[in-house]
């Protein structure tokens, strides 16, 4: 076994790393300018500058966990590869027509996607199933020649297979998936009853059409990047984080580009329960505030909420990942002023580059970073730790030429402006937080907002004190977050069965006949599709464990409940069981259930988790805390002394009372009047409102 | 606005927050799937008056902004803290339940003894009770037959339920439980709303809470007076067609005559057509009325995003809806399925403003909504299982700078479809075709939006297909400035074979095993010339499938030679259309509507309605129906036989049109001598109701 393990997160500015010394519990963070046209180069850049700087022997390294958007900014930027889409005739325009819905109903202008697909480049075969799984339509050799002779006149890198019904039996799609293989040597084919084997046409198309859009592209980044990882002589092998908050195998990756495309968010999440965890919250709400966007999700019990659907780009996307919402621009939200002189904070975003009017790249237009720079909260001269000087002038002119139209004046007007943005950034990312908790039923004053990325400590407070939110996290390198996400994450991989059958106990089944030992040759099943992939996943993988959950519901009803089988309860499992505990949820969720009546499972769910021998997150030093200095503050309408903290020298145990400043190499946080942050044994601040004295 | 307008920012946002998590809260609780999956519900935080001053941005159903739940309240008499209010009552609420599925709760919030806001909510129950299961048919004329009649009332009275009233609820529709389940759910959502709003004014006081409410109101009323403002001043008039009235073949006509006076609008439907003895009436109250100014709303949003949603959107905007007409009609008028004539409506305030301004509106979308439904038959027990098969909707109009969108329209209920794979888990039957309808997009300089084809194969001995809101089978989603009209809906039996049939418009059919059925939307109206659009672009348009070669030669005058464009010829012929064709028509109607008003023509209309609206609204309805038969003899004939065609010669239609004016007058003019309507001669070979 190696001594260390290397997290990698690469985002649009930076490219994130964390080295964990095993044999030490000891950690280092490192920031590399990220580079764009490709990204294993700032992964090369950083892995020297670890070897370099903390002097760690990469021969050492056991592990590498691998953070990547090359999929993501595919997809977002349409980049992806030339490809078709081979369909069941008569459903050509089945990413033409979508779920029917556009993205307004109010807006008549709100145009809706561009097909992923150009139309012209899907092709109809006669073949697909009925919705028992039969062979309604089967093509002929002729027809399958027809096929690939006409993808190989499309000239096209890429192939996803989608066949209706295939999600109940994938032996005609692979069919034809395979023969296509052998026909079209060099193209990628993807077929979705493998990809994710649900039912739903549109949203299984899309899961296989964006495999296949973005697998080129995703496997020819890997290759280089295992290339030059191992040129700097890392032996160890290498894993990409996953959308499920899990890692996956590189050769899993290359199959299944898919299951990474949200994984940068997902990783900080897992981050965050941890920390969380560890600072006995189970509780959050994560606050993700960086320069170009804001995301927030919710754990309970320091386990990350998962759902089912969520959105990539243009795309739903029907697949369990964590459950991540974005809900604004960040540090680059540009303020304006409405003709009615109502002043606007976004959806515009001034993104990293022109970036906020202080960035001096010339931008003109005033963010929400120029806020905290006007107010005093950042310091011009240590903005990422001094790597980028700040323009404090632009950013007071930028803010200043605002105000007039706010009808502010004065030599504070630019601060006015700034405190202005503030107040309505808050009020609008309170207002998002309303609804995520709303969603889950919970109480802002029962959780703990935990706030990473460059600008989530630096506004945690507001926002806390804005949405009712008692007590924030701080962990102690909230910028290279996503990086500590990825080495602390199990391998993890979902499956999915459709299956139609009733369940409960014998009464309640009456005649109908009981579906549970169809039920359980399926998940028995899947759970031996799951073991063989965990099995090959690698030598680093221990024990592994399975997540076992349904889709259910009371025949009459057209929606379903996903209830999860609690792991003590899978051994001995029977219909009747799950029929139980679909009771129960729908009584807690409903209050009311029905128990006279049989189940019926529309879904089955699996997660195999293979567990990685565990991180140890590493304790703080004990320190004496005292401010290095103090600075003014322009707060709630006037200038204000804050005092200043270096965050290294905000041990373990102390206690730092607000109106305060803490200031770190890669972000800046903002402590209240009122309020007080005090370092626990890892260094995480537990940000509260002061007791009234 | 009073407030420093930070604040008031910041209020729109917090006011915004709270029914969106009221809509979050109720659709979470929810038990049915209308709720739950439709999301046809909605829920809003009134002033103390009752008019709404936020809405959510995209929960719920997004139309009912401009309600007003004042007229509910004032009622019910009284309010105190803890009590709810209920209603589903069109006529009682005056417009706030605008048919009697919908379930309205309003509970009033105080403060200090007075009402400070008011929580609202509604939602589509899937039943209350009448004549049909989910208790929605057109051939309902009366609210009686429509279901069981809630005149606003207290549902809970100072924190005690009216289990009375639950008790008789209960007997009268068919699925009380799962409808209460939505009701607790309402309920959750009101007090979420009640508790967020005593957050609200303990941190800023009542009187700061009620001056934001008329500040945001204040505050987006200026906004939309000034994209209102783009309409040029004046008075524009337009009008549009629902096919026919159910009873008859007989067309309903909306009428819109919209003035504009420095961003001030009045809406006028005066000339609209007397209320039907079918479920196609709207209940306004003659009033400013959601239903009425949803058009004017999507107008201003989607000229300026940021307007916050609230009644101050429609505070420049003024409606005269004549009483006795389908968009005020009487009680006890039937309305279930008022969401019809709301498309035509609509399209008449966009033709309306289009005259205006050809550059302010899209060309009118596919207009029409059907829940294809199907019904299918166990051969051994008989028992019969009804399914959705599809929502099928048509393209969306093309616009100054844009195409129409294929497949999808947004502009009434945004809902999404069902699955083929989640049909096909239901029914024996399968869908065979589900796809983008090619050359159905008006030819335009910009294209409207293609409407879709969807094909079952039936597979089961006594299956039926039922498709209600079937309109556009006569006339046409009309083009503008020099577009083409979209292609009209169709429904045909095994397309292609030598079986085929044109079925027209479809209410119940009875296929047998193996026969296909295909139902085809509409396409949305083209704009501008379609000469004008670059011959790349309908290349594009070939290549991709959307527009045949043919097509491209025939409505936009581009040639192709082998796959590519013949610039030579594609000019010569360019040219020729050109000259043939002339100057350029404002709208384009087809021809069905041209030949209907070459003898309808708005004077004669106008007049033969003013008439009308002397008579009894009991006999209005008949008489009406009566004349157009004896004017177009062979209108029962139905959308299988072009309109054009039962029309016959202008000349004579157009005198006897003539001959029944004057004669309803003399009739008139008898009864207000005090003497009886004499008696009018039946048309020959028409009976009582649809004849079909």
């Amino acid at each position: 076994m190696g001594r260390y393990r290397i997290g990698i997160d690469v985002g649009g500015t930076f490219t994130d790393f964390v080295l964990v010394d095993m044999a030490k519990t000891r950690w280092w963070f490192h920031k590399e300018p990220s580079v764009p046209e490709d990204p294993s180069a700032a992964v090369e850049h950083g892995m020297r500058a670890l070897a370099g700087g903390f002097g760690a022997a990469l021969a050492d390294v056991e592990l590498v966990v691998h953070g990547t958007t090359i999929g993501l900014n595919a997809i977002i930027q349409r980049r992806g590869a030339r490809m078709a889409l081979v369909v069941s005739r008569g459903n050509r325009d089945v990413l033409e027509i979508g779920r029917l819905r556009l993205p307004s109903s109010y807006d008549f202008t709100a145009p809706r996607e561009r097909p992923l697909v150009p139309r012209d480049r899907v092709f109809e075969i006669d073949a697909r199933l009925r919705a028992d799984g039969a062979v309604a339509a089967e093509p002929g050799a002729a027809e399958l020649e027809a096929l690939a002779a006409a993808l190989r006149a499309a000239d096209v890198e890429a192939v996803a297979v989608m066949l209706l019904n295939a999600y109940r039996d994938g032996t005609l799609e692979r069919a034809v998936a395979d023969t296509l293989r052998a026909a079209l040597p060099g193209v990628q084919v993807s077929e979705s009853s493998t990809i994710w084997p649900e039912v739903r046409e549109y949203e299984r198309c899309l899961v296989a059409a964006l495999n296949a859009y973005i697998q080129p592209l995703t496997t020819g980044y890997l290759d280089r990047l295992e290339a030059r990882v191992r040129g700097e002589g890392v032996a160890a092998p290498i894993y990409v984080t996953a959308n499920n908050g899990g890692t996956l195998s590189l050769d899993t990756a290359r199959r299944r580009p898919i299951d990474t495309v949200l994984s940068g968010p997902a990783s900080g999440v897992v981050a965050s329960g941890r920390v969380g965890a560890a600072a006995g919250r189970g509780r959050l709400v994560t606050f993700d505030m960086g320069g170009t966007s804001t995301d927030v999700s919710l754990c309970q019990a320091g386990a990350p909420e998962f759902t089912a659907s969520t959105q990539v780009g243009d795309f739903p996307l029907m697949m369990p990942v964590v459950d991540v919402s974005a809900i604004g621009a960040g540090g680059g939200s540009v303020l304006w002023v409405d003709p009615q002189g109502v002043l606007k904070v976004g959806p515009v975003s001034a993104g990293a580059d022109p970036g906020p009017a202080c960035y001096g790249r010339g931008g003109t237009a005033p963010a929400i970073t120029d806020c905290y720079l006007a107010l005093g909260i950042l310091d011009a001269e240590r903005f990422l730790g001094g790597r980028m000087v700040l323009d404090a002038d632009a950013a007071e002119a930028a803010l200043a030429g605002l105000a007039a139209e706010l009808g502010f004046t004065g030599a504070d007007r630019a601060k006015r402006t700034a405190d202005a943005a503030l107040r309505v950034a808050s009020a609008k990312m309170a207002a998002e937080i309303t609804k995520l908790l709303a969603r889950a039923g919970g109480d802002p004053r029962r959780y703990s907002l935990l706030a990473y990325g460059g600008a989530g400590p630096t506004h945690a407070n507001l926002l806390a004190r804005e949405a009712g939110i008692r007590s924030v996290l701080i962990p102690a390198a909230p910028g290279t977050f996503c990086a500590l996400g990825a080495v602390l994450a199990d391998v993890r991989r979902d499956y999915v069965r459709t299956a139609r059958h009733l369940l409960g106990a014998p009464e309640a089944l009456g005649s109908a006949a009981d579906g549970w030992a169809d039920v359980a040759a399926a998940l028995d099943a899947l759970e031996r599709e799951a073991e063989a992939w965990v099995s090959r996943e690698g030598s680093l993988v221990g024990a592994h464990d399975f997540v076992v959950s349904f889709s259910l519901r009371y025949p009459s009803q057209a929606y379903e409940l996903d209830v999860v089988v609690p792991p003590d309860r899978r051994a001995g499992l029977d219909g009747e069981a799950v029929a139980g505990l679909f009771h129960e949820e729908h009584a807690r969720r409903y209050g009311f259930s029905d128990p006279g009546a049989p189940v019926q499972t529309t879904t089955i769910r699996l997660g195999v988790i293979g567990r990685v021998a565990p991180v140890e997150l590493p304790p703080a030093e004990p320190a004496r805390t005292a401010p290095s200095g103090q600075r003014d503050v322009w707060h709630d309408g006037g200038r204000r002394p804050f005092d200043v903290f270096a965050r290294a020298r905000v041990g373990a145990g102390s206690v730092v009372r607000g109106p305060a400043i803490i200031e770190q190499a890669d972000t800046t946080t903002l402590l209240l009047p009122g309020w007080q942050a005090e370092a626990d044994r890892l260094g995480t601040l537990h940000v509260t409102r002061r007791a009234a004295a | 606005m009073k407030l420093d307008p930070v604040l008031v920012e910041i209020f729109c946002h917090k006011f915004t927050a709270i029914t969106e998590e009221m809509a979050i809260t109720l659709q979470r609780t929810a038990r049915t799937t209308y709720v739950k999956e439709a999301g046809d519900f909605g829920t809003s935080i009134a002033t103390p008056a009752g008019r709404l001053f936020a809405y959510p941005a995209n929960l719920g159903v997004s139309g009912f902004l401009d309600s007003d739940v004042g007229p509910a309240l004032a009622r019910v008499g009284p309010l105190e803290p803890g009590d709810v209010v209920i209603t589903n009552h069109p006529y009682e609420s005056e417009g706030l339940s605008s048919h009697m599925p919908d379930l309205h709760l309003i509970a009033p919030v105080f403060s200090d003894g007075r009402i400070v806001a008011h929580c609202w909510d509604f939602i589509h129950s899937s039943d209350i009770g009448g004549g049909v299961p989910s208790s929605i048919s057109p051939r309902f004329a009366e609210l009686f037959e429509e279901g069981f009649q809630i005149p606003p009332l207290k549902l809970v009275e100072a924190g005690e339920m009216n289990r009375d009233f639950l008790t008789l609820y209960r007997a009268n529709c068919r699925m009380p439980e799962e409808n209460l389940g939505d009701v607790q759910a309402m309920l959750a959502a009101l007090r979420i709303g009640e508790r967020r709003i005593h957050e609200l004014v303990a941190v800023h006081g009542a009187e700061t809470f009620l001056q934001a409410q008329s500040d945001v109101a204040e505050y987006a009323a200026a906004k939309a007076l000034a994209v209102q403002k783009k309409i040029p001043d004046g008075s524009y008039e337009f009008w549009d067609y629902l096919d026919d009235d159910f009873n008859s073949e007989v067309p309903v006509r909306v009428r819109c005559k919209l003035t504009a006076r420095d961003g001030e609008v009045h809406l006028d439907f005066t000339g609209s057509d007397p209320q039907v003895e079918a479920a196609y009436n709207i209940p306004t109250g003659g009033k400013r009325h959601p239903w009425l100014t949803l058009k004017l709303m999507h107008y201003v949003f989607s000229h300026d995003k940021t307007i916050p949603l609230n009644h101050g959107m429609f505070e420049h905007v003024t409606v005269e809806a004549p009483r006795g007409t389908v968009v005020n009609p009487e009680p006890p008028a039937a309305v279930g399925i008022r969401s019809a004539t709301a498309i035509r409506l609509n399209e008449a305030i966009v033709g309306a403003m289009t005259r205006a301004e050809p550059r302010l509106m899209p060309a009118p979308s596919g207009g029409i909504m059907i829940p294809s439904v199907l019904v299918e038959q166990d051969d051994a027990t008989g028992a019969r299982k009804v399914m959705v098969l599809q929502s099928l909707v048509g393209g969306t109009g093309a616009r100054f700078g844009a195409d129409g969108v294929d497949g999808r329209d947004s502009s009434l209920a945004n809902q999404r479809n069902t699955p083929i794979e989640k049909t096909e888990e239901e029914a024996e039957a399968m869908i065979t075709d589900y796809a983008l309808r090619p050359d159905s997009g008006g030819a335009g300089r910009w294209r409207g939006g293609a409407g879709v084809v969807f094909s079952v194969r039936i597979a089961k001995h006594g299956s039926a297909v039922l498709g209600r809101g079937m309109e556009r089978f006569v006339f046409s989603p009309w083009g503008a400035a020099g577009g083409a009209p979209g292609a009209k809906a169709r429904v045909v039996v095994n397309p292609g074979t030598n079986r085929e049939r044109e079925l027209g418009k479809l209410d119940v059919f009875h296929p047998e095993p193996g026969d296909v059925v295909t139902i085809m939307t509409p396409g949305g109206g083209g704009y501008g010339d379609p000469l004008e659009r670059p011959a790349e672009r309908v290349r594009e348009d070939v290549r991709y499938g959307y527009v045949s070669e043919q097509e491209a030669r025939c409505a936009y005058g581009v040639v192709f030679a082998g796959g590519v464009v013949d610039t030579a010829a594609t000019a010569a012929l360019r040219g020729r259309m050109r000259a043939a064709r002339g100057s350029l028509r404002a709208f384009d109607f087809g021809p069905e509507r041209d030949a209907w008003e070459a003898v309808f023509d708005d004077a004669a209309m106008s007049e033969m309605n003013a008439l009308l609206m002397r008579l009894g609204p009991n006999v209005r309805a008949r008489r009406r129906r009566e004349m157009f038969q004896r004017i177009i003899p062979r209108l029962a004939e139905g959308a299988v036989v072009p309109l054009p065609e039962r029309i016959g010669e202008i000349g004579p239609a157009r005198r006897r049109v003539r001959e029944e004016l004057e004669r309803l007058e003399a009739d008139l003019a008898l009864a207000g001598t005090g003497t009886a309507l004499r008696p009018v001669p039946r048309p020959a070979g028409t009976e009582e109701g649809r004849p079909r």
